[in-house]
């Protein structure tokens, strides 16, 4: 018995971060996905797929530098060059825009859903697939290319049913311009970056210096986006920094105009994470979702010192979780020997049948042991109730 | 103008959380309560009585804002509880926010209580006889096996961590290590265990960390806390 129970333990053990989606979820996950790459479509992004796996190099690249310590790599036999699996997908994107789509017309709209992996798992973030759906939008410096990529995000999530939406923008850049304009010792401007980023108002406080004022507003102004807005009007910022934050109101005005009930936040200090990132960058919460469902922003392409992309990735999992349980495509059972006809017009009518492949002496037992939620008897789909069913046959 | 009724469907819609969801307060178990007790009382969120009875096996309390609830864990699991957005915010050590260093959570107040710092301890006679200069591979033992990693590695010094839950000062003597990473408040255990400090790793003090996803999701609450921790922290 335990000799068994050991064995079947054995088989069906996977490796850590790794697991298998059953019914119904994987086929949940899948018309999710199914259903965000239409929005995306339907706004002209074109689905791009890229392998999963390719030459390390090319996919630690631009935005891709940041995944290098979670990549999965493997020698490549037949080139004798490493390889890596891919750890993220806007740098495969961004790759493809850079070179087999250089001469299309910009801005290039592109999109892609795949499955990623990363080495290091978590406790927070356990898993070591993820499946990411994302969209890019290449060769636009505007603020309207920053609230459009924003807006489509936005869409698609709620088109598929998310509710309970909240966007968080950000400048990462914004924070640096100030710090530039310091003259203290790297080290004390990396012990301040820190305390920003934890926004730690005390240590902030103790070792701005000269920055004091402007450091201190930025931390205080995170928060909704009309109070911070009207908190961060009247700063008195180095040229690069104004103009950070004169687009992040300009983007926040223009995704407001048109999602008048989207809760929005500004964090004007957030940086860890969105390290890559050169302009304005965000992330997309939920009600019950623990964490972001995804998150996006301003980058610089693959070896392209002037490029400028724009883009976002969502995160499935995240995403499924912010969904109620669709309702179940109603399964019937169809005896052996049932015309095919008959089953066919079930399908056509939107239900699963499941084909009975011998006879079967009691047909609402065996739909009941196949979970099915119905059973073709006499011309008619009757339901399948368990406790009733049990009741009925003595 | 915009209409009443507009108003009331935009301020439903603008919050992803309803409002009367209570937010969840993370307290560490231990001495530190007693410093924190003043700060939650000017916050104006004292607990409960049964929070102060060590006996009462109750795990989640009621305080006197009747939006926050306060849960007791250990204090390495208010970290735990923070990144997970199990609790929205926590009292927690400066050295357990060090040691689980996550882009999740965000420490906003320096509640000034409970100071005391993170050091490298050793046995007089080894660190007496020593170039550190030479080092190369270290068996440290430690409750902070990341910060201790983190500042060996920086070093150019490879640590191998034996994670201990108490009692480090035991571990040199016994031979199970030379040298340990531990908090130091008055350096009385480590003389009476015959260790003498090598460094200072980082000084410690208490602070009211935030989970970034409860910050940016429900901004009003969260932050009219924050500057309640802080006017409390101030005035003490």
């Amino acid at each position: 018995m335990s000799d068994t129970l050991t064995d079947l333990g054995r088989r069906a053990l996977l490796p850590a971060g790794l697991r298998d989606i059953l019914p119904p979820n994987a086929g949940n996950e899948a018309r999710l996905i199914e259903a965000l790459m239409a929005r995306l479509a339907a706004h002209g992004y074109e689905r791009v797929k890229p392998p999963l796996i390719e030459f390390e190099t090319s996919l630690l690249e631009g935005p891709g530098a940041v995944t290098s310590d979670r990549l999965f790599r493997l020698m490549d036999p037949m080139s004798q060059r490493m390889m890596g699996v891919r750890a993220d997908m806007t740098v495969q994107v961004a790759r493809i825009a850079s070179t087999r789509l250089k001469n299309a017309g910009r801005p290039l709209r592109l999109c892609y859903a795949g499955e990623v992996l990363r080495t290091v798992a978590s406790q927070l973030n356990p898993e070591r697939e993820v499946v990411q759906v994302g969209a890019e939008l290449i060769g636009s410096p505007t603020a309207e290319a920053d609230a459009e990529i924003i807006l489509v995000a936005v869409e698609a999530l709620k088109a598929v049913g998310v509710g309970g939406l909240s966007l968080d923008l950000m400048v990462p850049t914004l924070v640096p311009a100030v710090l530039a304009g310091l003259a203290a010792p790297a080290e004390d401007i990396a012990r301040l970056r820190a305390a920003v980023d934890r926004k730690d108002m005390a240590a902030v406080e103790e070792l701005a210096g000269a920055a004091r004022p402007v450091l201190t507003r930025l931390l205080e102004a995170s928060g909704r986006k009309d109070a911070a807005l009207a908190m961060l009007a009247g700063l008195d910022l180095p040229d690069e920094a104004r103009a950070a934050l004169d687009r992040l109101t300009q983007v926040t005005d223009r995704v407001a105009a048109v999602e008048p009930t989207l809760a929005i936040t500004l964090d004007p200090v957030e940086n860890r994470g969105f390290e890559y990132h050169t302009g304005i960058a965000f992330s997309l919460f939920a009600r019950g979702v623990r964490g972001e469902m995804g998150r996006g922003g301003r980058y610089r392409p693959n070896g392209d010192e002037t490029g400028t992309a724009t883009g976002f990735t969502l995160y499935m999992e995240r995403v499924l979780q912010a969904l109620p349980s669709p309702t179940p495509r109603p399964r019937v059972y169809v005896p052996y020997g049932t015309s095919r006809d008959e089953a066919a017009a079930l399908r056509a009518a939107g239900r699963a049948t499941v084909q009975g492949l011998e006879p079967a002496v009691d047909p609402v037992a065996e739909a009941r042991r196949l979970e099915c939620s119905h059973v073709w008897l006499e011309g008619r789909a009757e339901p399948v109730d368990a406790e009733q069913g049990t009741r009925d046959t003595p | 103008m915009t209409p009443p009724v507009n108003t009331f469907v935009n301020t439903f819609v603008n919050s992803p959380v309803a409002s009367n969801e209570k937010l969840i307060l993370a307290l560490p178990k231990g001495r530190i309560l007693s410093a924190i007790a003043p700060i939650l009382r000017r916050a104006e969120i004292e607990p409960e009585d049964a929070f102060f009875d060590a006996d009462s096996r109750q795990l989640q309390f009621a305080t006197g804002d009747p939006n926050v609830d306060i849960i007791r864990v250990r204090s390495f699991d208010t970290a735990t509880f923070l990144a997970f957005g199990a609790a929205h915010l926590a009292v927690s050590g400066s050295d357990v926010l060090m040691e689980f260093d996550h882009p999740e959570i965000y420490a906003p107040v320096n509640l000034d209580v409970g100071h005391c710092h993170l050091a490298v301890a050793a046995p007089a006679e080894v660190a007496a006889n020593e170039d550190p200069q030479r080092w190369s591979h270290l068996r440290v033992a430690t409750k902070y096996p990341n910060v201790t990693r983190r500042y060996f590695a920086a070093r150019g010094v490879q640590a191998e961590c034996i994670k201990l839950n108490g009692a480090l000062e035991l571990a040199p003597n016994l031979g199970l290590c030379r040298r340990i990473v531990d908090l130091v408040q008055t350096g009385g255990t480590l003389r009476a265990n015959g260790l003498v400090e090598i460094d200072r790793i980082a000084e410690v003090s208490a602070r009211l960390a935030v989970n970034r996803t409860a910050l940016k999701t429900r901004p009003e609450p969260m932050n009219d806390l924050i500057g309640r921790f802080r006017e409390a922290a101030r005035a003490a």
